[in-house]
This record gives structure tokens, C-alpha cells and sequence, in this order.
């Protein structure tokens, strides 16, 4: 890759930001803002408290590549006005008043609407989104219901030996990766969570590690392991029983199992064994394949096996910055983590019925609004064409797949730089991600527009409106 | 430990491979998730561009199997699932050797050919769908293109410019 000159061309220094990429959260950043002027107090370039008012973000220190590209992102697709689509099919600039008045009117005169999301959005905005699916019988589903929406099943099953990820950093010395790319997905983990960074009990840092990946695929993550497992697609599941039963003191009776030789099976949980404190971490190859949560179960169950010898530990690795707020959130709230149903008044959770993909592949719901969510980029086509059919409402920051099938457009601010918001880590850490410059002077906080919808709803079902919404 | 060994990884795509047979058509399993490129390049919101077209239109592949279907980097091809068609770029996987296996990055080229099954566990079968896959002169569609040929929300009706036939298959018998 050629060389590129640093960043000098800047005015102004926003230290500790957080990252709005991936479940890492990394909380190190700083921004390189360019013009505006500091509401708030300055020392030197650096702006000690407060925000940037007007400037724009033109470098990032420590970010990954994915964290850089998003913070610094394109605003030849922003989107900057509300928008409506009409009868010729184009999307047509609009007031606020008009788009968020046509909005509510159809959410409030909905029969099954679904309302999906949030995970690139604060906890603040997903509770006026609470108080309006409950107020109109919606389903309120996240992400998770495409990525580990099988993790959040087997934690039901199976129960969750979960650690935080400052334990990995201070004690693991072997690290396991399963069924994910962390070098493609999540960049920092390695280096800033599990595996290069020096802990407590780990002062070389990598030297003090055993990093093993296991994936069908010779990915980027395998490359830079000790040991890599590529064991053949679609057989977690009878590997992780094969470590189990040998974890148990059984003798296996194939000699190859799932395209692994027994022999090195053995050599592997014995190791596993040995080490001090593992970690595990997994990803959408286990929950993608077809065995789905039963191979997280089985993990799972690996893990309190292995619980007998040694402490291991696992983490999911959360894909969004804020998929497991979501999750935490309702969890807390209504008791179930996603795919929660309000239709008959109360929240009802059933996998397979309540859950987005499902919902839209039986052609159920009649609206649907997508909130910091881009079905258009990730929901099958089988799926997605009943959006086609439907109006779709879009709260989100960039022109995307899903604009191209939504009939409102409403644009939000970016969280974590635009406006603040709290959010929660992969490991369940809650974290406060603050506002480094002003947003676009057409643009609304999502926390804003939730909230104005909830309102216009209440007004045309002529509810009084609740203390926290007024 | 006998696994360690880590497979090399050849540079070129050898056309002249003497165990490479020629094939039109290959049967592969497909296989979609995200890179660091299609990542960048989709949260940095640039999904118009001809940029997220190749770093999300893309079926990275073995060299073996470039070979026998004799495709160099970026040529076009067809892959066909039970749940559609869609026409992508080629090119040589980073992550090779893995015969028999093709990797999309996720986007609305693969959503068109993944399956929607989720036999109740709400979560889609993104990985491991059996696929095929054919050499062709078609251009990958840009994405507003392709969501518009896909979905059809805002077709008009003298518009007869649907490349793909039929829209997408949810195969609402099985419920």
C-alpha cells in the first residue's frame, strides 16, 4: 500500500472518543476536527470539554480501518433532508413536519408493524422506541436476529460463562477463535482485548499467548494463530462433541472427524487443558451453519467441561457497537433479549414466529421501519422482497440499499460524533460515547425523531403523552 | 502438532495446470460474510459506488478452481442458488485453499442468491448454500441498479429492463 502523508491540516484535538464500529467499543480515539468553533473549554488544540461546533472529522488516531473509514465518512451519501417517496417513485425532499407527520400516520394506522434496528443507535433512543412498539403492538427486533440471535437461544440453554475483556487482557493465555475472522471484522480485538497486548499475568504480551483459530477457511485470523483448525464446513458440531468426549476421558471411534485426524484432537484438548485461563470467542460461523444455536450449546458446553481443569471463558463477538445494548436493554425492560412481540398487548417472544426474517418471509407485516439498520445490505432476498410490497420508513445517516426501498426517509446523527449516547460493549460493559462535533444543521438526533414520533402517535390515538415522553 | 503446517498460498492463477480440467460450470458451496473491505467501504457509506461493487460483488475463489473454470481476476460470472441468480466479479481468495468453496462478501449481491430458511432459529442460512457457478460476458449490476432489478419496488410498467427474470424466491409454500 503506498505511503500516506499524516494528517497535519487540522484545528483541533477531541481526545477519548469512542469507536461506533464493531462490539470492541474501543474507547481510545481521537479525533482530527477541522474548522468550527469549541463550544466548550480548549487547551492548546485540544478541546478539554464539549464539542466541536461545525467542524468536520478529517483524521483519526488509533482507529482501525473500519473504525477510521466510518468516523471519517463519506458525505457525498449522507443524507441531510427528510424525504418522501412519490407517485413516480422518487424520493422527493420534504420539511420535517410533513415526513414525520406521514410517518406516524402510518405507523399509527399499522396492524403488524416491525420495527428494526437499533443496533447502531443509544440506549436513550431504543426507550422512546420501547414506549411507542408498546403503544402500537409492533415487534421491536435487532440485528441479533441475523448474527447471534442463535447465541442469545443457546445462553438460554446452556448459561453463559462470560468474563470481561480487560480478565482476557490480564490473564488468558490461550486464546481460541471460532467461526470468526477477528482480523477482518473486529481489527483491535487482537490487539487491544486478547492477544498482543500485555497484561497483568501476561507481561510479554503475545509470547505469553497460544492463539488458536478454528475455521473451514485459512483466514487472516488463522494466518497470524499458532495453531489453525480447519475442520470441513458444517462440522463444528461434531467436532466440539469429539473435544468433549475426549475431554471426558472417552475414546474416539472414527479416526478422522470432521476432516481432523483424532490424534490431533487429542493433542489439542490436551492442551486446552493445560492452559491457565482460556478465552473463547465465536463468531457468525457457528451461528450461520446449519446447526445454528446447537452449536453454540455445544461450545457452550465445552467450555463448563472444561471448567473442570483449568477456567475458560467465552464471548460472543458482537458485530455492531450497540447489538448487545439491544439485547441488555430488553432483556432488562421486557425480559427477552430480541424479537419482542407487543401485538397482543403484552411482550411475547417465540423464535421463528416473532423474529424479523420470518416475520417478512410469511409477508406479515404491513409496516416496517428500519432505525440505524440496512436490511436492503443484509436480509435475504427472500426476506426482503416483501418490503417492496409494504411502506418502509428509514431512520438512518447514509444513503444505502435500504434507502432504495424506503417511502420515508428520515436522517439521523451519527452517534459517538455527532451526538452522545450510551452503549454497550460485547462483554456487557456500558459505555458513555460522547459528542465530538455538531451535526448537519438539517439533521435530527435519533433520540429526537423517535421521540417526535411517539408523540405524533400518541396524538392521533389521543393519548395523553407519559411523563418521560413530553 | 500434524494441523500447524499452513497451506501456501500461490500468487498466480496457473491457466496452464496439468490436473486442472476445464470446466463451464462448477458445483461449490457458498459461503458469505464480511471483509475488511467490504466492511470499510459500506460503513463509510459509499454504497452507490462502483467502489462497494467490487468489494461486495465479489466471489473470492480458489485458484484451482479460477483455473478449471478458466477466470482470471475480475472476469464476470453467473452464480446460481434454489433462490436466485445473480452476476458477479471473480477473483483469487486470500484465504485460499478451499476447493469446492466459493466466499461472497455480504451485500445485496448475495443476499439475492442466499437462502431465507431459518428453520425457526431466526437467524437465515447465510453459510454453506450449495451454489453454481458459470463464466459470462453480463456486468455486475451497480447497486441501485441491482436493487431496483431485484425488488422491483418502483418499476414502472412500460419498464422492461429486468435482467433477472422472476423477483426473488421465498418459497412461501414450505409455510
Amino acid at each position: 500500500m503506498a505511503y500516506e502523508e499524516p494528517i497535519t491540516d487540522y484545528d483541533y484535538i477531541v481526545e477519548n472518543c469512542t469507536c461506533a464500529f464493531c462490539g470492541c467499543n474501543c474507547d481510545d480515539l481521537v479525533y482530527l476536527v477541522k474548522g468550527g468553533n469549541v463550544k466548550g473549554e480548549l487547551e492548546d488544540n485540544v478541546v478539554v470539554s464539549g464539542y466541536v461546533d461545525g467542524g468536520h472529522v478529517v483524521g483519526v488516531r488509533h482507529a482501525c480501518r473500519l473504525g477510521a473509514s466510518k468516523v471519517m465518512e463519506d458525505m457525498d451519501q449522507r443524507l441531510l433532508v427528510p424525504m418522501i417517496r412519490d407517485a413516480e417513485g422518487n424520493l422527493v425532499e420534504t420539511d420535517w413536519d410533513t415526513a414525520l407527520d406521514k410517518a406516524a400516520e402510518l405507523i399509527a394506522g399499522s396492524v403488524r408493524p416491525v420495527f428494526y434496528g437499533w443496533s447502531e443507535t443509544s440506549i436513550e433512543t431504543m426507550k422512546f422506541g420501547l414506549e411507542l412498539g408498546e403503544l402500537v403492538g409492533a415487534v421491536l427486533d435487532n440485528q441479533a436476529t441475523i448474527c447471534h440471535g442463535p447465541s442469545l437461544q443457546a445462553v438460554q440453554n446452556a448459561g453463559y460463562p462470560v468474563m470481561t475483556l480487560g480478565e482476557c487482557k490480564n490473564r488468558a493465555d490461550m486464546i481460541v477463535y471460532t467461526g470468526n475472522n477477528a482480523m477482518n471484522s473486529h481489527p483491535r480485538h487482537l490487539a487491544r482485548y486478547s492477544t498482543f497486548p500485555r497484561g497483568f499475568f501476561r507481561k510479554r504480551g503475545r509470547f505469553d499467548r497460544t492463539v488458536v483459530t478454528m475455521d473451514p477457511r485459512y483466514t487472516d485470523t488463522a494466518k497470524m494463530s499458532d495453531i489453525w483448525v480447519g475442520f470441513e464446513q458444517n462440522g463444528d458440531y461434531e467436532f466440539y462433541n469429539a473435544m468433549r468426549a475426549v475431554l471426558r476421558g472417552k475414546k474416539l471411534q472414527k479416526d478422522v472427524i470432521s476432516g481432523i485426524p483424532k490424534e490431533d484432537i487429542e493433542e489439542l484438548v490436551e492442551s486446552m487443558k493445560q492452559a491457565q485461563f482460556g478465552a473463547l470467542f465465536f463468531g457468525l460461523g457457528l451461528t450461520h451453519t446449519l446447526s445454528k444455536q446447537r452449536n453454540i450449546d455445544i461450545a457452550i458446553n465445552l467450555i463448563q467441561d472444561l471448567n473442570k481443569f483449568s477456567k475458560w471463558n467465552l464471548i460472543p463477538m458482537r458485530g455492531h457497537f450497540n447489538v448487545n445494548g439491544f439485547n441488555i436493554f430488553m432483556a432488562y425492560e421486557q425480559g427477552f433479549p430480541y424479537g419482542v412481540d407487543f401485538a397482543r398487548g403484552y411482550p411475547r417472544y417465540m423464535n421463528g414466529e416473532t423474529n424479523t426474517i420470518d416475520l417478512l418471509t410469511r409477508e406479515e407485516p404491513d409496516v416496517f421501519m428500519v432505525i440505524a439498520a440496512d436490511p436492503g445490505a443484509h436480509f435475504p432476498s427472500g426476506a426482503n422482497r416483501h418490503l417492496a410490497n409494504i411502506p418502509v420508513i428509514q431512520i438512518d445517516i447514509h444513503w444505502g440499499p435500504s434507502t432504495e426501498l424506503a417511502d420515508i426517509v428520515l436522517p439521523g446523527s451519527f452517534i459517538a460524533v455527532e451526538a452522545g449516547g450510551t452503549s454497550y460493549r460485547m462483554d456487557g460493559v456500558p459505555i458513555y460515547m460522547k459528542k465530538a462535533i455538531s451535526k448537519p444543521e438539517t439533521c435530527r438526533d435519533d433520540e429526537w425523531i423517535v421521540n417526535e414520533l411517539l408523540k405524533r402517535v400518541q396524538k392521533i390515538k389521543g393519548i395523553a403523552p407519559r411523563e418521560a415522553s413530553k | 502438532m500434524t494441523y500447524v503446517d499452513k497451506p501456501p498460498v500461490p500468487n498466480v492463477v496457473k491457466f496452464d495446470e496439468p490436473n486442472a480440467k476445464k470446466r463451464n460450470k462448477l458445483e461449490v458451496m457458498l459461503n458469505t460474510g464480511s471483509d475488511i473491505y467490504q466492511g470499510a467501504c459500506k460503513k463509510r457509506g459509499s454504497t452507490l459506488k462502483d467502489e462497494y461493487r467490487h468489494a461486495s460483488g465479489t466471489a473470492y475463489m480458489d485458484p484451482r478452481d479460477m483455473a478449471r473454470l478458466g477466470v482470471k481476476n475480475w472476469d464476470k460470472a453467473i452464480v446460481k442458488t434454489a433462490w436466485g441468480e445473480v452476476v458477479v466479479f471473480v477473483a483469487h481468495s486470500r484465504d485460499a485453499p478451499h476447493e469446492g468453496q466459493i466466499f461472497i462478501c455480504k451485500g445485496p449481491w448475495a443476499n439475492v442468491i442466499v437462502s431465507p430458511e431459518t428453520y425457526c432459529c431466526c437467524d437465515p442460512t447465510y453459510k454453506g448454500v450449495p451454489a453454481s457457478i458459470e463464466k459470462t460476458d453480463e456486468e455486475p449490476l451497480l447497486m441501485a441498479d441491482l436493487m431496483a432489478e431485484v425488488y422491483q419496488k418502483y418499476k414502472k410498467a412500460e419498464d422492461d429492463s429486468n435482467k433477472l427474470g422472476k423477483k426473488p424466491d421465498n418459497n412461501i409454500d414450505w409455510y
